[in-house]
């Protein structure tokens, strides 16, 4: 486990109640873990929580098996690479540009680019498949480029690590795909990846492990098969679902409308 | 009743010569500003809110007349005992008010105009007064002089002043000394052409290193100083007194060589009867510094 | 192709000093001006050597200054739009030096080192203000509190201004409104002295502006130290601005204008921005400099009017140019 949190409890505020309450969660390598839950289920503060952003009421959060408190901000990214849900720039840097920002892990503020960092930078474009857009100043992306340039900057830093948190918020369906194939190909390249997600059905196709929250807790944590089961995400969800089975072996789920509702056993 | 009209008549010139306090008569002047003024009986309590004109009612001998005074008034001692109304460049009508005034004298600025309607409106007189120039001491003088009764000492000291200024004033001569009038020093400040202190350099045979600068004062350069090479620098007692030490000032002559003109004395802070003295003082020390 | 555009700019560096040593309330041919800088003897030496050439350094030194806080503050800000002077800082110095002049305060360093102080309050009062908040330095909690400071602060200095019977104190505006009239060596040593540090500071975060201005999350996920990164800057920039009040007055539009000429021609990365930003911001604090003293000579016109009557129609120009 290269990132790896046990028993972590966070509190907001002294009077608040707790937003995680004893999770436990890791991501190895070549493993896609997808976090899912409803809306204030905690996903995104698990993640900051494992990126060492939030201060801990209880548990530890461990990097590579050192305690995330003992990483500074720098050696933490050459480790781990982080895709937020939303970016917005101010200044009009082209592709090339962002994506070379993400050897500042490596470079420090003062070191001028070396033949490693434009390799490192190369690659995670071609991985990206953004060559082309490299001169392409960034406010003239559409969503899904836009996006994909982040993940590049992330890839730059050559993590071990890669978190995402939302990546498919406001993307169509082909750029929801081509996002979920690029991180799979990354994962099955070695990469460890972890996705804060609201997709279901995304989770279900394309991660390893699934990881349902609700309310701070930990309610499911296994192969999406498993954790996709239709009693457990109508409770859950406070929703009723039905959950089929893809050609591929992958749990989809559909929620129910009222008149199905009935019907349903 | 032609008899009657030709005694009274008579009575009114002869009551006209005479050389008492209180002539007969309704007083109507124009002031500064364009009003006339109107009043039935000489002013007995008057607000003064220019320096120049308390030092004039007092060489008038109206002081028993002044009834307020500005902070700035400080000549002649007597004034001092005066009641302080404030600073005068934003009187407070208030205080004004509270002392019962039968006039009130002031500044003829922008911001008094609306002063002195708010004045008029309760019921007190005001006279707005341009007091910059040296040529507004006589006639400011005689102003006074109708309205508080003192027309005959008014009269007096206007042709003493004009005498004494024409005596003062120095015979235009072919090499002047070129002074520096220097206010302020941060920024570098000097003093028009506009302002009365230029008029009494000029007078005492100098020449305004800054003749060419139309208004009453204006912000230089050292270069622009150092270039024009002034004989004389020449301060008043509130203005500054730390650039001769200062580095950047020394690429002036006058400044390396100590040629100083310093003055202290109100007279060279406005026009008024001592301002031919002031010129005599200036011209003495003029003559020292050149020799 | 860049190496083109930066010789360009080191040629119009040179332009611009040689511009500023031959222009002035005297007018000086060059070859005059040539001999004076290098020769004590000559006619114009004192001139020169004394007075312009101490100012057009100092001009200089205070542009690249201004410019480079205001480019750091807006990549801090993550607003292309801010200034050092948002800050409250003006307001404060504006104070500082008020109060010095209404207390006669002695000695020739009283005013500046008075604004010099006033700014740096402001500037901490607004520090203060946004710990509050709970929000240490958050860009909108920081703008809000310096627009209140600089408020509260040019209110309390009003409210000096017509108390106070000291002579002078209406000449204090005068000498807030930015000048170079009295610059010595003297005082560009100081400058300098107190200007090395942040200045170097700066230059050496610039990497991290490119960061922060991405946003807070993202840089730090990028590996930077946000919050000390955010104190350096907001620390520097105050030093240098505060020294800046303290040894010309107040002079507004540098900060804003000169990064945004700049990103239209150069990338906006900071590594070869700021170094730009501090030449470009020199030559035009030098180039004002020279309007305010030649325009209506032999009188100076306040450099911080002239910066402002240069800088708005050019920033309308600069917004036509990048919005269109």
């Amino acid at each position: 486990m290269i990132l790896q949190g046990r028993d972590i409890a966070v509190r907001y505020r002294p009077s608040a109640p707790l937003a995680l309450d004893g999770v436990t969660c890791g991501v190895a390598g070549s493993e896609l873990v997808a976090v899912v839950g409803p809306n204030g289920s905690g996903k995104t503060t698990l993640a900051r929580a494992l990126l060492g952003l939030l201060p801990l009421e209880r548990g530890a959060v461990s990097v590579d098996g050192r305690p995330v408190s003992s990483w500074s901000r720098r050696a933490l990214a050459r480790v781990v690479g982080v895709v937020g849900q939303q970016e917005e720039a101010v200044f009009r840097l082209t592709v090339a540009e962002t994506v070379m920002l993400g050897r500042y892990a490596h470079l420090g503020p003062l070191a001028a680019p070396g033949e490693l960092d434009r390799a490192a930078v190369s690659a995670a474009l071609e991985r990206c498949d953004i060559v082309d857009l490299a001169d392409r100043p960034v406010d003239s992306l559409s969503g899904g480029e836009w996006k994909r340039v982040r993940v590049a900057r992330a890839l730059a830093q050559e993590p071990r690590v890669l978190v995402l948190d939302e990546p498919t918020a406001s993307l169509d369906i082909r750029h929801e795909m081509e996002l979920f194939e690029l991180v799979r190909q990354l994962v099955n390249g070695g990469l460890a990846g972890l996705v804060i997600t609201h997709h279901l059905n995304l989770a279900g196709r394309f991660a390893d492990r699934i990881l349902l929250l609700d309310r701070g807790v930990v309610v499911a944590d296994g192969p999406p098969s498993a954790v996709l089961s239709r009693a457990a995400l109508s409770r859950v969800f406070d929703w009723p679902v039905a959950v089929t089975t893809w050609s591929d072996g992958s749990p989809q789920v559909v929620p129910l409308r009222a008149a199905e509702q009935e019907s349903s056993p | 009743m032609i008899f009657l009209e030709r005694i009274s008549l008579a009575l009114v010139i002869l009551a006209a010569c005479r050389s008492s306090p209180v002539p007969a008569g309704p007083i109507s002047i124009i002031d500064d500003a364009g009003d006339t003024v109107r009043l039935a009986v000489p002013a007995r309590r008057v607000v003064s809110l220019i320096p120049a004109t308390t030092e004039l009612l007092f060489a008038i001998g109206a002081d028993s007349q002044v009834i307020g005074r500005t902070s700035y008034c400080d000549y002649p001692d007597e004034a001092k005992a005066v009641p302080n109304l404030g600073d005068g460049i934003k009187p407070n009508i208030e205080a004004v008010i509270a002392s019962r005034p039968s006039l009130v004298l002031l500044y003829n600025s922008g911001q008094n105009a609306g002063v002195s309607g708010r004045l008029r409106e309760l019921g007190v007189p005001s006279v707005r007064l341009n007091t910059d120039a040296l040529s507004s001491v006589p006639r400011v003088a005689q102003m006074l002089g109708k309205l508080t009764g003192h027309q005959r000492a008014a009269d007096s000291l206007a042709a003493v002043f004009d005498t004494a200024l024409a005596s003062a004033t120095q015979p235009q001569r072919t090499r002047r000394p070129k002074v520096l009038l220097l206010v302020w020093e941060q920024p570098p400040m000097t003093i028009g052409r506009g302002s009365f202190l230029n008029e009494l350099v000029e007078r005492a045979g100098a020449e305004n290193l800054f003749a060419d600068v139309a208004g009453t004062d204006g912000v230089v350069s050292i270069e622009a100083v150092a270039a024009r090479n002034p004989d004389l620098i020449f301060t008043t007692a509130e203005g500054p007194s730390a650039f001769a030490s200062r580095p950047e000032w020394q690429v002036v002559p006058a400044v390396r060589d100590k040629r100083f003109l310093h003055v202290t004395g109100s007279e060279f802070n406005r026009p008024s009867p001592r301002s031919p003295l002031a010129i005599r003082e200036l011209t003495a020390q003029l003559n020292r510094g050149t020799r | 192709m860049s190496g083109a555009r930066f010789g360009g700019l080191g040629l119009v560096v040179i332009l611009c000093l040689l511009l500023g040593l031959s222009a002035g309330a005297v007018p000086l041919p060059l070859a005059a001006v040539w001999a004076g800088l290098w020769h004590s003897g000559a006619e114009a030496s004192g001139i020169v050597r004394d007075l312009r050439a101490p100012r057009v350094v100092l001009a200089f030194l205070v542009g690249g200054s201004l410019g480079i806080c205001g480019a750091a503050l807006q990549a801090m800000i993550r607003n292309p739009l801010a200034e050092p002077y948002l800050l409250g800082l003006s307001s404060g110095a504006g104070l500082g030096a008020v109060i010095a002049i209404a207390t006669r305060a002695g000695g020739a360093w009283a005013v500046p080192l008075a604004a010099f102080i006033g700014a740096l309050c402001a500037v901490a009062l607004v520090y203060r203000l946004s710990l509050v908040s709970g929000r240490r330095l958050d860009p909108h909690v920081l703008l809000l509190s310096g627009v209140v400071v600089g408020a509260f602060a040019g209110a309390l200095m009003s409210a000096v201004m017509v108390l106070s019977d000291a002579p002078g104190v209406r000449n204090a505006f005068l000498w807030l409104l930015g000048g170079f009239g009295t610059a010595s060596w003297r005082a560009l040593t100081v400058f300098s002295a107190y200007a090395l540090v942040p200045v170097a500071l700066l230059l050496f975060h610039a990497r991290s502006l490119d960061l922060i201005a991405l946003g807070d999350e993202p840089a730090r996920h990028l590996g930077a130290d946000v919050d000390r990164l955010r104190r350096v800057v907001y620390l520097c920039t105050a030093l240098l601005t505060a020294a800046s009040v303290a040894t010309c007055g107040i002079i507004g539009f540098v900060g804003l204008v000169v990064p945004h000429a700049v990103r239209t021609v150069f990338r906006p990365l900071h590594r070869t921005l700021l170094p730009v930003v501090f030449l470009v911001g020199g030559c035009f604090l030098v180039l004002a400099d020279v309007v305010a003293r030649t325009a209506v000579r032999p009188l100076e016109l306040p450099v911080g009017v002239v910066t402002a009557l240069i800088g708005v129609p050019l920033f309308a120009l600069l917004l036509r140019r990048t919005l269109a």
